[in-house]
């Protein structure tokens, strides 16, 4: 996730700025770009090399133990994976030629392509595949032990065939199978080593379009065109160079330039990306972000006062105008939310809108209806309550939402009093201590709702020290056995009608007021084509790319 | 002469030994005073994590030893020069601090040279033409680039000289689409050190220069200049055989300080200018609470700031032979 973190250190030069910015800058970036020469000679020059900004600065290209955005969106380029996903979700080839899941949903066999090369010449086969998932992603991978848990057994049949067993049907399984998720490793380079600490961390081996070529920290990672792809004219291009620009301003700046083509997942502010569409040179996209799903919420602590109470939470839940802040407070890059599941689970049937709605007409009158009845009356001079609004550290935008909330909930009579503090305080506020009342938060939701919607209601996810889990410690039994059974139900219908149930239930008790499916904008010069062309985005492998 | 530099220098490097080590002891604890942790910070960033990983992540950090065994250990490792391993980045602390001195020095001593030097020639051009209009507008520039945002004036200048003028490139420390090579490369680099260099060094530039133009003031005031001018000494003389000297003392001594205040400055020009140096990586170091990385930082910056202050001690006997080393 990304962007979390490093929208968090850009978040306090931008903030002090953002006046500034808006008053002097802004006035003449905007006034400038219509006057720029586009594709001015100097930078034609560059013809096949792709220049990619990625916010913050990659750490280390060691995605089979990070999922950290900035890795993925680099290390995807250099390890494949078995799959790859369109942007309705549903899976398509890459190392693995086909697969196939059989009829009880217990096992799961993968053909893996034949004449595949790392970048050290070495071929790849099924036992790379085995060793990658069993020996090193259930292992040490922040997601793997919850991706891959079932597997009771992984087999080798033949050099090309890789058979998983699972203890139960996993249908979510087959969606952790992109190289960003599940990059397929090197089995000569890892085996027998200490993994945690490998040499190859900073300076990956893969099967993927490109080869690692150089790092210089701080400065640039490059990555040249993997002459043997086994995909027969693929890669396009001649070079990908990845670079990090910690001010916002600036990224925009160079984008809007041709100095850089493509960034996003939070990279690109959302004001920026609006105003960046215009532009001839410059294309703004919203799909690639299908794996993630990222919904933005006001997480209850449903185990103190007054949230303790649905109907408070409920009355809150609808003095949320989502309309409204999809359009100013994301400028258009989110869409209103309707529930714990993201409607990008349309396609696949496990999403519903039938369900308590608090985007009414009358959701003001209902909401001060609630909290009468919930015993907190207006006082003398209008005030219910007073409250304490945390706001997660993961963006500029986060504040201007928690701004917006306490506006609409004083019109309500309750006071909230906004608390602003660093990523590592506020992780151990939400997720270690549980000391807060209500705080403003986003959560990506992944392939599937085992992945990324279990965590944050079953009551088994109510774990202390663990961030990204269930902070607002609501459960019931009925929605724990809900996500227990749609866990294992191979049969789409069946698990589609769990889901069905579990959004009913919990948008009637709302331990989670919903408010946005957040849309990230990925800035793309026009001179490259192609390189979003996968669920995973910025973190697919650009193989594609065309300039 | 040299004899006595030499010991001198080597008894105030030893007297920094304790100084360093009291730095290192008291980083220490007020990084540990920051609530949250490393762990929570990397798992975090993952977007999720299980309760397994995050007791593999704390283990590997060695969070779960006492907070005094963890320092007793960092100040044994101190001694031994050993700065530890940055989980986060997979890479030593001391590999990881040197790749990005370089490019955090160039620019600090750019700008060092470049507010001095400039600073020193406006504050005595005010300075002799005190009162007329070319004394008012340097004084008004000062005030003017003394109160502006630094990150500001970056922004202004990439759009001005990159954006709508494209002499100039916008960001980074050299092109790297091209990857050039040789006196190439000296040539883009110095392209790219253009803007940052100006912008960092425009704040100290107006200090320096009113520093100048006062120190000059006073010392024209003083009697060795009244006894000079009886003996019949031009004022060309007076100003750069008498004055010159020993009005660079406080700008000198200013400079030595100002040092340590640089590196803070130039996290936010290295922020607007995406100047891969050091300042960026303690900022972001600061955030995700990389102990160790952020401690190295800090040592390696007290100690640069130690050398710096001997360095200006020494320019002090340079340019003022009273002054004695003691």
């Amino acid at each position: 996730m990304s962007t979390k973190e490093n929208r968090t250190e850009t978040a306090r030069l931008d903030e002090r700025r953002s006046f500034l910015i808006k008053t002097g800058i802004a006035g003449g970036v905007y006034a400038s770009a219509g006057l720029l020469p586009l594709g001015s000679v100097s930078y034609a020059k560059s013809g096949g090399t792709l220049s990619m900004l990625i916010q913050p600065e990659v750490p280390t290209l060691a995605s089979y133990m990070s999922t950290s955005m900035p890795v993925g969106q680099a290390a995807s380029k250099v390890y494949d994976g078995l799959l790859e996903y369109n942007f309705d979700l549903s899976p398509r080839p890459c190392l693995a030629e086909s697969y196939s899941i059989s009829k009880d949903g217990k096992t799961i066999t993968f053909k893996i392509r034949k004449g595949v090369t790392f970048h050290d010449g070495k071929p790849l086969t099924a036992e790379d595949a085995r060793y990658s998932i069993m020996e090193v992603l259930a292992q040490i991978h922040p997601r793997g032990k919850g991706n891959f848990s079932l597997i009771s057994s992984a087999e080798v049949p033949d050099s090309h065939t890789l058979v998983l067993k699972l203890s139960s049907p996993s249908p979510s399984m087959i969606m952790a199978f992109s190289g960003y998720e599940s990059p397929i490793l090197p089995k000569h380079l890892f085996a027998g080593t200490d993994i945690k600490n490998h040499p190859n961390a900073n300076a990956p081996i893969g099967t993927g379009p490109f080869k690692f070529t150089e790092w210089k920290r701080g400065q640039f990672i490059r990555l040249d065109k993997n002459e043997n792809y086994w995909s027969a004219g693929e890669p396009k291009i001649d070079r990908i160079v990845i670079s990090t620009i910690p001010d916002s301003s600036t990224r925009s700046a160079v984008l809007e330039k041709g100095e850089a083509h493509i960034a996003g997942f939070g990279a690109v502010p959302y004001n920026d990306a609006a105003r960046l569409a215009k532009l001839p040179s410059l294309e703004v996209t919203r799909q690639g972000y299908e794996m993630f799903s990222p919904i933005g919420e006001l997480d209850f602590n449903t185990r103190v006062k007054p949230f303790d109470d649905k109907r408070v939470r409920q009355a809150i839940s609808y003095a949320i105008d989502r309309k409204f802040i999809a359009e100013n407070v994301w400028f258009g890059f989110a869409r209103p939310a309707t529930g714990p599941i993201s409607s990008n689970f349309k396609a696949s049937g496990l999403y519903t809108d039938q369900v308590k709605r608090y985007d009414v007409p009358d959701a003001m009158q209902r909401a001060e209806k609630l909290l009468d009845q919930a015993g907190y009356p207006k006082k003398a001079g209008g005030q219910r309550m007073e409250i304490t609004l945390d706001v997660t550290p993961y963006g500029e935008e986060w504040q201007r939402f928690g701004e917006y909330v306490a506006q609409r909930l004083a019109t309500l009579g309750i006071k909230a009093t906004i608390r602003y503090e660093d990523v590592a305080t506020w992780l151990k506020r939400t997720y270690t201590d549980f000391d807060f009342q209500v705080t403003a938060n986003w959560l990506n939701t992944f392939a599937d709702p085992v992945l990324g919607v279990h965590r944050l209601y079953h009551s088994e996810e109510i774990i202390p020290g663990t961030v990204f889990k269930n902070a607002a410690r609501w459960s019931s039994p009925r929605t724990d056995q809900l996500m227990n059974l749609a866990k294992v139900e191979p049969d789409p219908k069946k698990r589609a009608a769990y889901y069905h149930e579990f959004q009913k239930i919990l948008t009637e008790e709302v331990p989670v007021a919903w408010c946005v499916e957040i849309l990230f904008p990925t800035v793309t010069s026009r001179k490259f084509k192609k390189s979003i062309d996968s669920a995973v985005g910025l973190a697919g492998n650009f193989r594609s790319t065309v300039s | 002469m040299l004899k006595k530099r030499l010991t001198y220098v080597l008894k105030r490097l030893f007297h920094a030994i304790p100084v360093v080590v009291g730095i290192a002891l008291l980083n220490f604890l007020l990084v540990h005073l920051a609530p949250g942790n490393p762990a929570d910070v990397l798992a975090g960033e993952a977007g999720s994590a299980t309760p397994e990983y995050m007791a593999m992540l704390r283990e590997q950090f060695g969070l779960d030893l006492p907070l005094y065994v963890r320092l007793l250990e960092y100040i044994g490792n101190l001694f031994t020069l050993d700065l530890g391993f940055s989980w986060r980045h997979n890479m030593p602390v001391f590999d990881l601090i040197v790749d990005r001195l370089g490019p955090t020095l160039l620019l600090m001593f750019s700008a060092l040279l470049l507010s001095v030097g400039v600073g020193i020639l406006l504050g005595l051009l005010a300075a002799t033409q005190v009162g007329t209009w070319k004394d008012t507008l340097i004084t008004v520039l000062g005030i003017v680039s003394y109160a502006t945002p630094l990150f500001w004036v970056g922004l202004m200048f990439i759009l001005v000289f990159s954006l709508k003028l494209d002499w100039l490139p916008a960001t980074g420390m050299e092109n790297i689409i091209m990857f050039y090579e040789g006196w190439d490369r000296v040539k883009d680099i110095a392209l790219h050190l253009i803007l940052p260099a100006a912008t960092l060094s425009l704040f100290y530039l107006a200090l320096y220069t009113r520093l100048m133009r006062a120190s000059i003031l006073e010392q024209f005031g003083s009697d060795y200049v009244v006894t000079a001018r009886a003996k019949g000494v031009s004022e060309n003389g007076i100003m750069f055989k008498h004055v010159l000297r020993n009005a660079l003392l406080p700008v000198v001594t200013m400079a030595g300080f100002q040092v340590g205040a640089m590196l803070g400055g130039s996290v936010v020009v290295e922020a607007v200018f995406g100047w891969p140096g050091l300042g960026q990586l303690a900022f972001q170091t600061l955030f995700a609470r990389d102990y160790n990385l952020l401690l190295g930082i800090f040592f390696l910056s007290s100690v640069l700031v130690v050398l710096i202050n001997l360095g200006v001690d020494l320019i002090y006997t340079v340019l003022d032979p009273r002054i004695e080393l003691g």
